[in-house]
């Protein structure tokens, strides 16, 4: 069974994507960190800035 | 991962298997009722399946006997005797205890087993809310999720005070500059403007003015000291010169005093002095050769160079003062040599830059003669300390500059930062808020749904009761922490300060079932350990028949009990049992271990009764009436009809069958369902049960002549009556029930009796009148 972390950290990428604050093509690399606890500080702070720099360059 | 079906489970030598004991599943059947005494071996088969599929044996885990490996096998046996396989439709798996752990080969096939025994029930429901939460942790625990989500809050806090740091340095660094170009004299209207301006000056222009202005100083200062040298040197030589000519006029006049060759005279004394120390005692004279006055000869010449020692002193003096003389001319010389080199250095320097006007540079060139030197250096005394205040000069401006630069560069830095970082928090503060609400929204519809779930479960078991609205809460204060919530006489409360015992086993229960069928429950046997324990009477047939549907939802379901109306109602088909393989486990010994014998219905039993040859018509009477009387004492019940008022209860078929009078014999038909039609819509035959209850009436005292005493009408009687009678009540059984789905209870239709899956409809709803 996908544990619940795993279905909610599915969840919330989805969210992230949609809201524009992670680019898709992180949502798999970010999946399993996010469900297992190991997604640390500089990990989020990268994945939204280079979210915000492909927003900038759009 | 399989989901096919079970075939056979083989125990071999595990607890209380001390013989190899093999537990067959019957086709079409996802659930198994095992029934037994207490010590028959039921636990055992629970611990095999746990065996095989956790690697663990749960039932002696938490009685104080530490770890629990060693009593895994028989007694007499080894843990390398211990076996369980499971054979299914589409393979066989065998665990076996390993060095360290259960091993089961093959690994993929081991299936994903729930067990749940009584004292589990317990943890659920009266564990502390800690506790609770570990038991179910699986199923809702997002500690990961919360793990990201704190570094994700770390962040945003880091962030936010390196946002006001960030603004604290602009403010200050922006007062600076203002201060720096306040103090420039706010030439340039735009501070900022005037700051990259003055800042983009080279501090390379002012380091080398700094070392032309610090060589031209020393330069000059090397200068400054040659006059008071050559003064000394002079002063220095004129008195070497007067200690000479002193000393040269008292030797003269010392020798002079002595005799005119004293000198002379003293030379030879020295030398014979010299030449007697080597030869104390010479024959001769050593100068003219005479033999006379030799004795004592060393002792005169010593004599007569003591009378000359002033002299010598005298000489002494003047070669000193001679040596004097010379040394101090050298020095002088040498000072001159220098005055003048470093005068040359001085002009080079001089002419090596061009000055700016603050320094005020001599009119004439640095003359070479001292006596000129002195006055020039006199006339430029200035100079020294005017070089030093325009070092000063640059010395702050390139501390000015450099300051500047580090304030607009701590300036254009911090704006830059707090410009990104007022882009990025308002991201951040999203993510914080998206991430926030998904955990707290899945978790709460996690667990809204486990409640309902566990609701419906519960009012399965208890319609009406009002006890269904179960709610299922994680302490906002405490982490990982679970209560459980129950409506109670129209308030929230928590169930285990007023529901019985019963009530929260079956609450237990419910929880339990519900998380179950969260995981995977087409590939999970589900294992039900006698946790029916304190289920009571009115609540237990209801129970099993929730058991009975949610048993279908899993891969196979094995529920043991030694609750023996179960085995009853069973027996009579009062059960839905289409999907139930019922095994009984006879005593447990020692020397044969578990033992199954195989229950089936009483009907069943009549129906293989009537097909033996040679009929027993005994046994066929006495079972048809008992079926019959079970047959007549739900029809009387169930339309209410009037029976002689008794104190136990217990009725005969004299009593029975004319209870049921005519109007209700003509009325009571049953619609038989025979399968579906094009549109899936159930199709009936309707049967009437008229002509059962008149022929059985009439052919009743069979089943006392022949089955219930003994006497010798039976030896008039034929054995067609007593096969008749079998036949006539088997008929009206197979009509009014369905082996698979039980007696016609529901009357939730109101207009007829159903069972299970509405295969019989039995009309009438009511007694006609």
């Amino acid at each position: 069974m996908e544990t619940p972390s795993g279905q909610l950290a599915a969840r919330i990428l989805k969210r992230l994507v949609e809201e524009k604050l992670l680019r898709p093509n992180d949502q798999d690399k970010l999946l399993d960190n996010l469900a297992v606890g190991k997604l640390k500080s500089e990990d989020w702070q990268l994945a939204i800035e280079l979210a915000q720099a492909k927003e900038k360059e759009a | 991962m399989s989901a096919s079906r079970l075939e056979k489970l083989t125990i071999e030598h595990l607890r209380g298997s001390v013989v190899p004991f093999s537990l067959p599943f019957e086709k079409g059947k996802k659930l198994t009722v095992i029934y037994g005494e207490n010590a028959t071996g039921k636990s055992t088969i629970c611990d095999a399946f746990e065996f095989l599929g956790k690697g663990r044996v749960g039932s002696l885990e938490n009685r104080g006997l530490g770890k629990t490996e060693r009593y895994w096998h028989s007694l007499g046996k080894k843990p390398a005797d211990v076996s369980v396989t499971l054979q299914t439709t589409s393979s066989t798996c065998r665990a076996t205890i390993g060095t360290k752990d259960v091993v089961v080969v093959p690994a993929e096939e081991r299936p994903l087993v729930e067990v749940l025994r009584r004292k589990q029930i317990l943890d659920l429901i009266e564990a502390e809310p800690g506790k609770r939460y570990a038991a179910i942790s699986r199923f809702i625990d997002v500690s990961g999720i919360e793990a990201s989500e704190a570094s994700l809050r770390q962040l945003l806090m880091d962030l936010t005070k390196n946002r006001e740091v960030a603004v604290a340095r602009v403010q200050e660094n922006q007062d600076a500059i203002s201060q720096f170009w306040e103090a420039a004299g706010t030439s340039n209207p735009d501070m900022f403007d005037w700051a990259i301006t003055e800042a983009s000056r080279e501090s390379g222009t002012f380091d080398t003015e700094i070392g032309a202005i610090s060589a031209l100083q020393t330069a000059f200062a090397r200068l400054t000291g040659y006059p008071d040298h050559l003064a000394s040197a002079n002063t220095a030589l004129t008195s070497a010169r007067e200690l000479e000519h002193v000393a040269k006029k008292r030797a003269s006049e010392f020798l002079e005093s002595i005799s005119q060759d004293a000198g002379e005279v003293v030379e030879i004394l020295t030398a014979a002095h010299n030449y007697l120390t080597k030869h104390p005692l010479p024959a001769t004279c050593p100068l003219c050769e005479s033999p006379e006055k030799t004795d004592g000869l060393a002792v005169r010449v010593d004599h007569r160079l003591a009378a000359f020692s002033k002299f010598q002193a005298a000489q002494a003096e003047v070669k000193q003062a001679a040596q004097l003389v010379q040394k101090t001319e050298q020095q002088i010389q040498m000072w001159l040599d220098a005055a003048r080199k470093h005068v040359t250095e001085f002009e080079q320097c001089r002419a090596a830059y061009v000055w700016p006007n603050d320094i005020p540079l001599p009119i004439s060139p640095a003359p070479q003669d001292p006596p000129h030197l002195s006055a020039w250096l006199a006339a430029n005394s200035q100079l020294s300390i005017e070089c030093k205040k325009a070092e000063a000069v640059r010395h702050d401006k390139k501390q000015f500059i450099s300051t500047l630069k580090k304030a607009l560069k701590t300036w254009e830095v911090n704006t830059h930062a707090q410009k990104e970082l007022d882009r990025l928090l308002p991201r951040l503060t999203k993510a914080l808020e998206i991430v926030q609400d998904e955990r707290k929204q899945f978790t709460d519809v996690l667990l809204s749904k486990i409640a309902d779930e566990v609701g419906l479960l519960y009012e399965a078991v208890h319609p009406g009761e009002g006890l269904n609205k179960i709610s299922l809460e994680l302490d906002p204060s405490k982490r990982a922490s679970l209560e459980i919530g129950a409506s109670f006489c129209g308030k929230n409360t928590r169930p285990q300060a007023y529901f019985s015992d019963s009530h929260l086993d079956t609450l237990g229960l419910c929880v339990f079932l519900a998380l179950s069928a969260r995981d995977q429950p087409e590939y999970t046997i589900l294992v039900l350990d006698d946790v029916l324990a304190s289920v009571d009477e009115p609540h237990v047939e209801r129970l099993i028949e929730m058991l009975y549907s949610e048993a279908l939802r899993f891969r196979h379901c094995v529920i043991t009990t030694h609750y023996r109306p179960w085995k009853q109602k069973l027996r009579w088909g009062w059960l839905q049992n289409g999907q139930c393989n019922f095994i009984e486990l006879t005593k447990w010994t020692a020397s044969n271990g578990l033992t199954l014998i195989r229950s089936i219905p009483d009907i069943e039993r009549l129906r293989e009764l009537l097909t033996e040859t040679p009929p027993d018509c005994q046994l066929i009477c006495a079972k048809a009436g008992v079926i019959l009387e079970a047959a007549l004492d739900f029809l009387t019940l169930q339309y209410e009809c009037l029976v002689p008022r008794k104190q136990a209860g217990l009725y005969t078929l004299g009593e029975l069958l004319p209870a049921i009078d005519n109007k209700l014999r003509q009325a009571l038909r049953v619609d038989v369902m025979t399968g579906a039609d094009t549109v899936g819509e159930s199709v009936y035959n309707t049967i009437s049960l008229t002509a059962f209850l008149s022929e059985l009436t009439r052919i009743a005292q069979a089943r006392n002549v022949f089955g219930c005493h003994f006497n010798q009408l039976s030896f008039d009687l034929l054995d067609a009556d007593a096969l008749g009678f079998g036949q006539q009540v088997l008929g009206l059984m197979d009509v009014l029930t369905d082996g698979d789905a039980g007696w016609p209870r529901n009357g939730k239709s109101g207009e007829y009796w159903e069972t299970a899956g509405t295969t019989r409809r039995l009309h009438p709803f009511k007694r006609p009148m």
